[in-house]
């Protein structure tokens, strides 16, 4: 069997960090919470995750942009999958005028919308855990 | 302490120069002068004043042309012109232009002075009212994160919750709480909804998305729509029939929008339809113009509120909501497909149901 799998949840919003870390406690994954991007850049560089949950409008705007910019300067971190979680898919062509809906923040990332249904939820997070285990095993 | 008001005085007599640099000593203004309008002028682009007093009879190039020359670098400028008794005249013609004031010769320090405070207190409200203007559109254009975030981080808290505690409680519960925990996650899902489509009317610039324009197919577009739609016609035993003359009919056009139209319009037919009807959704045409036409053989709509059904939520001043209307959705709708360079139109008969019908311009490959 493999190892338990370790996600980290960034999201300042306690209420619903409980809402869906309740489903993947019950999914069996281990979960930690930073409820502040400073928190979680640190976590992010002092312990290994599998994978982040990253909720992207935080505090004054969209802060959660400025951890995946962060991630992807560093070359450990950019290999993190990353579901990122959003209020509003909408928001984020306000804050990349121009650029397609969805920008790829991340090597492995995806993006679904708050609320987000739990199995999709699960379905979600394993599907990207896979697909970073392949690209770790394949060779470049 | 207030920054200093900075006052430019352009007059071709040192005389009047002199006393008016005087009479305003010992204030909080900084005071520069210039002879002549062409040195006038160049002081206006180094110093950014607050208040100008221009000579309308000078040597060189006319007051007249200085005032203008000022309103066109800064029309926030306040500007009094200076003039004789004989030239007041001209000094209405100058207030015609742009000037705010006019200070006859001669005049006394009290007079001088209170029309400075004047002149200068109408450039802090004009500074004051672009400032306004300014937020407002700041404000407005950030109303939709600014409300989606404030609203719906609440509602999707809440929603979070009754997911996961549905799913953790679902073998403790009775049906009956199961079905009305089901109700409250679906009455949070509505509200949802209800903030995005506000959004979108309110604050959103719809003519944002011909950015994001690509190629699509219609048959595509009504399959998107018809997943959503689906649950609620299957709950009342409504079933959709779709009929698409050309396979490979398509647009140019915003997926995400577009479809939202057509979930709007369709979902509308399911919802004023009687129970276990049909509802067509019919696709013809392909070379110019493409016609989606959805009839239901429901409710239909009253003559009188039909030519109201497309009409913003808000009418004119008043803000007040269109009786009997159905709605955000068809406005939005409407919206969507003329920005898509289309046109919707409704046909309907109470008691026998409603026909819309969308056209739109085809792709020609």
């Amino acid at each position: 069997m493999s190892q338990q799998k370790k996600l980290l949840i960034i999201d300042d919003d306690p209420d619903f960090v409980d809402g869906i870390k309740s489903v993947l406690v019950g999914a069996k994954y281990d979960v930690d919470v930073a409820y502040n991007p400073k928190d979680g850049i640190s976590a992010l560089q002092t312990k290994h995750y599998d994978l982040l949950l990253l909720d992207i409008m935080m505090g004054r705007g969209a802060e959660g942009i400025m951890i995946a910019r962060k991630m992807r300067k560093d070359p450990k971190l950019r290999e993190l999958p990353v579901l990122i979680i959003t209020g509003i898919r909408e928001q984020l062509a306000f804050l990349f005028p121009g650029e397609p809906v969805h920008p790829r923040f991340v090597q492995v990332d995806e993006l679904v919308e708050k609320p987000i249904e739990p199995q999709l939820l699960l379905d979600k997070v394993s599907a990207l855990l896979q697909a970073s285990e392949v690209r770790k095993t394949k060779p470049i | 302490m207030a920054a200093k008001h900075k006052i430019i005085i352009i007059d071709d007599e040192d005389v009047v120069l002199d006393s008016c640099t005087q009479i305003l000593e010992g204030n909080n203004y900084t005071v520069v002068t210039a002879s002549n309008g062409t040195q006038g002028l160049k002081l206006v682009e180094e110093v950014d004043p607050d208040l100008v007093f221009v000579d309308l009879k000078m040597p060189g190039i006319s007051g007249t042309e200085v005032l203008e020359k000022i309103a066109h670098t800064d029309p926030t400028i306040a500007t009094v012109v200076i003039t004789g008794y004989a030239t007041i005249d001209s000094a209405v013609e100058a207030m015609k232009k742009g000037a705010y004031d006019f200070l006859p010769k001669p005049f006394t320090p009290d007079e001088f002075r209170m029309i400075t405070r004047r002149g200068l207190e109408r450039r802090r409200l004009l500074q004051e009212t672009i400032a306004l203007r300014k937020e407002k559109e700041v404000l407005r254009d950030n109303y939709a994160a600014i409300v989606s975030h404030e609203l719906k981080a609440p509602l999707v808290a809440i929603q979070q919750n009754l997911y996961a505690l549905l799913g953790e409680q679902s073998d403790n519960l009775t049906k009956s709480q199961k079905d009305r925990l089901e109700r409250m996650k679906s009455r949070i899902d509505d509200l949802n909804k209800l903030i995005l489509s506000w959004l979108r009317v309110l604050s959103v610039d719809i003519n944002n998305i011909k950015g994001s324009f690509t190629n699509l197919r219609v048959q595509t577009l009504i399959s998107k729509a018809l997943e959503s739609v689906e649950p609620h016609a299957i709950r009342k035993d409504i079933e959709i029939v779709t009929t698409i003359d050309d396979p490979n009919s398509s647009i140019l056009g915003d997926e995400v929008s577009f479809t939202e139209a057509l979930v709007n319009i369709i979902g509308n037919a399911v919802k004023y339809s009687y129970a276990s009807s049909k509802v067509f959704v019919t696709v013809k045409g392909k070379d110019v113009v493409i016609e989606i036409e959805i009839s239901d053989s429901g409710i239909g709509i009253p003559k009188d509120e039909l030519a109201n059904i497309f009409t913003d939520f808000y009418r004119g001043k008043s803000g007040q909501v269109v009786e009997g209307s159905h709605g955000l959705g068809l406005t939005i709708s409407r919206r969507i497909v003329e920005v898509h360079g289309g046109t919707i139109a409704v046909e309907s008969e109470p008691g026998k149901g409603t026909t819309f019908i969308i056209k739109v311009p085809a792709l020609t490959i």
